[in-house]
């Protein structure tokens, strides 16, 4: 069996999908544990997809197939009804944020039920108390974040206005961060995601706050706003505005800029941000220090998830969330179409996946989504649950490839990228891949005859310069020879030339002389 | 009277190089050759496939697998011979003296330069980096407003206009193809009625037969 789909297989249409769904699914079903399988013994499988060069959507094995589904089942009597944000330690711990209970939820890898609490206690198990006396409980809280370096988890407590910081092993309270004295701006400190970098600066989303994403020092004092979100500015608007008076302007609908709405960290450190604002001009954004864009687009489409849409009223794909891993390859989640990007950091799509619907595995209202290890924890808020998805036989290949890649291992990404050719011979990121070692083992034949399969001029471009440059350097007797020669040939055409006007204007002087002389007789 | 080919030929070399001059022979002392004119317009096309296909992968846009070379070569010549039908019946209203074969004539020489640039950029672009690939279309680029100051210039020639009558011509031009599209159109999609009218009276008969 596998032999069988380790050959590429000639795709046709209609017939390709079904061959490779059901290629997938044995291969999933022999390849995976057991108990990497949803609850109820079936797989889930996704059908995937990935745009070609010409922007065609190619069918592709998904990445990813769904494990298991935590879900109210697994919380041991506790109810959930408003999963809003998830989250997982390095250990291996999904934190839940449930908003309309008001509570968060740990559960380990497996699904199994850890702790739950909307009361913060101390770090040795007492009720904890706020300055005035009363006790801690959350209200509303909409993001939590997992600040590995310091052992912190970080509550958003939306409803009331704070970030609680816990203990990441006893969930014990270590401190509460309050609206800074200082806060700049009209926005109103309701926390809504966060992210703590490295040296435990906080960076708080703020929904539908126009000034960026506040920043907060490690001890809670407001430090600024951060990051820059350029609204779009249709033409007809900025005519209208050039032309009208003052006190016209004045009575204008204002142009704000468009809010962030999910946040993250990548391995670097840089914050990574989405935002569905439609007015927005990019929806993922890689912020730097000065708080600018620096997300890398290099692959066949831009990073906005689907790029065509179906009739007027499709919007296109509306991320809510964005995970990471520290190789650089993130997940975005789009609510619209209720489907999982994937992107290697230099923006190339490696899978989209994914549906809205009424099935197990597909999406009502996704809200959030996290790393687990090489797994994908995705919430949604409207079927109350969280799904585990484990990477297929093709995703693992894929990630481990990029992986690699990004590691500067490039014999193993090389053979990650070769099995995930095996797997879909139609997928250019792996042709691309591939290509890519080669060239850094300047191997620059392979390379180019690579990047041509995968349709990537630019670096194509790149192995050409390479291989120029050596046949130059191989020829370089040979180039001379014919450049000197053609030299040779021009500079003697050119005398030639000279040699022959001068005797024609000899012959015509000695004709006028000669008419001359006549003349005179 | 009768230009031999080979004065043909080199008439065809100084219109790319004296394009008034050249044109002014052409139009007046018959210099000009309409074989020859059909056979450069007949080049371009093959010539546009050629480019489509042999264009240096780093610049090479076009998705290879879907190259159909009947519709690329139809593309590029039909739409010349729009515009030199539609010129015509604009220009024969607005006094113009070239007739039917001077336009003709005009505008397929006038595609030699940007045929000369093109052939170098497949020919170059195979052999570039992307950080290159600008010298490539500029070049290219001096190809075509080569070619398009000589179509200008031989339009003005033969019918004896002004420039800025004849860039009213032109655009008129613009116009009148759209209307000839528009009556081409229209006249395929109702010959195509008519058609499968005819066949299913056609098949009906011979069922009922």
């Amino acid at each position: 069996m596998g032999k069988i789909l380790g050959c590429p297989m000639k795709r046709t249409k209609g017939s390709g999908l079904v061959k490779w769904a059901g290629g997938l699914l044995a291969l999933s079903l022999m390849l995976t544990p057991a108990q990497a399988q949803a609850s109820d013994g079936t797989s889930y499988v996704y059908d995937g997809y990935t745009y070609d060069f010409y922007g065609n959507a190619k069918e592709s094995p998904a990445m990813f197939l769904l494990e298991r589904t935590i879900s109210v089942d697994n919380l041991q009597g506790i109810p959930l009804s408003g999963v809003n944000d998830v989250c997982t330690s390095q250990d291996g711990r999904i934190f839940i944020i449930d908003t309309l209970e008001s509570r968060f939820n740990v559960f380990d890898e497996n699904g199994g039920f850890l702790y739950s609490s909307k009361l913060i206690r101390t770090v040795d198990n007492k009720i904890a108390l706020a300055e005035d006396g009363s006790q801690i409980m959350l209200n509303a809280p909409e993001g939590i974040f997992i600040h590995e370096k310091e052992k912190e988890i970080y509550i958003a407590d939306t409803g009331n206005k704070r970030i609680v910081v816990l203990d990441l092993d006893t969930y014990g309270l270590l401190r509460i961060i309050n609206e800074p004295a200082d806060l700049a701006g009209v926005s109103e400190f309701r926390p809504s995601k966060i992210a703590v970098d490295l040296a435990n600066r906080i960076y708080v989303v703020v929904q539908s706050s126009y000034e960026g994403i506040l920043e907060l020092t490690g001890d809670g004092e407001f430090s600024g706003y951060y990051g820059v979100n350029t609204p779009m500015i249709s033409l007809a608007d900025y005519f209208w505005k050039s032309i009208a008076s003052d006190a016209q302007k004045e009575k204008m609908s204002k142009t704000y800029a468009p809010a962030f709405n999910n946040i993250t960290l990548d391995g670097e450190g840089f914050v990574m941000a989405v935002t569905y604002d439609l007015s927005a001009e990019d929806m993922v954004f890689r912020l730097n220090s000065k708080g600018e864009n620096v997300l890398r687009e290099e692959g066949n489409t831009l990073v906005v998830g689907d790029i065509w849409s179906m009739n007027s009223s499709d919007t296109g794909s509306q991320f809510v969330d964005i995970a990471v891993t520290d190789y650089g390859t993130y997940a975005l989640l789009d609510r619209t179409k209720g489907r999982i990007f994937l992107y290697n950091f230099d923006g190339e799509l490696l899978n989209a996946f994914g549906s809205l619907g009424n099935l197990k595995g597909e999406f009502k209202n996704p809200t959030s989504i996290a790393w687990l290890g090489s797994k994908l924890v995705v919430s949604d808020g409207t079927l109350n649950c969280v799904y585990v998805l484990t990477p297929t036989a093709f995703g693992q290949a894929v990630l481990e490839g990029n992986r690699s890649y990004y590691f500067g291992h490039w014999d193993e990404a090389l053979v990650s990228f070769q099995q995930a050719l095996a797997l879909n011979a139609n997928y250019e990121a792996a042709y691309s891949g591939i290509g890519k070692n080669y060239l850094m083992k300047d191997d620059y034949e392979t390379a180019m005859y690579y990047f041509k399969m995968g349709n990537n001029r630019t670096f194509y471009s790149k192995a050409y310069n390479g291989y120029r440059g050596g046949w130059l350097e191989d020829h370089f007797l040979i180039v001379m020879v014919l450049f000197i020669l053609l030299v040779a040939a021009v500079v003697g055409s050119e005398v030639r030339y000279h040699k022959q006007s001068k005797v024609k204007q000899k012959a015509a002087m000695k004709l006028l002389n000669s008419r001359k002389g006549r003349a005179t007789e | 009277m009768k230009a031999t080919v080979k004065e043909k030929l080199s008439y065809l070399k100084q219109s790319v190089f004296h394009p008034f001059d050249a044109f002014y022979e052409i139009r007046f002392r018959g210099k000009g050759s309409v074989p020859l004119a059909v056979l450069i317009l007949a080049i371009f096309g093959i010539l546009q496939c050629v480019s489509y296909q042999y264009t240096g992968f780093v610049i090479n846009i076009n998705d290879l697998a879907a190259m159909n070379s009947i519709s690329i070569f139809m593309t590029w010549v039909l739409g010349f011979v729009l515009f030199i039908v539609s010129n015509w019946s604009v220009t024969t209203l607005l006094n113009g003296k070239g007739n039917l074969g001077d336009i003709l004539k005009v505008t397929s020489y006038s595609l030699v330069p940007f045929m000369c640039t093109l052939i170098f950029q497949v020919f170059a672009s195979n052999f570039i980096i992307e950080e290159e690939a600008m010298i490539v279309y500029v070049i290219t680029g001096i190809g075509i407003v080569w070619s398009l100051f000589m179509l200008l210039a031989g339009l003005c020639v033969i019918h004896e206009y002004g420039f800025g009558k004849n860039l009213i011509a032109i655009l008129l031009t613009f116009v009148a193809a759209a209307i000839i599209l528009f009556l081409g159109i229209l006249f395929f999609t109702l010959i195509e009625q008519m058609v499968l009218f005819v066949i299913s009276v056609g098949q009906e008969f011979f069922r009922r037969l």
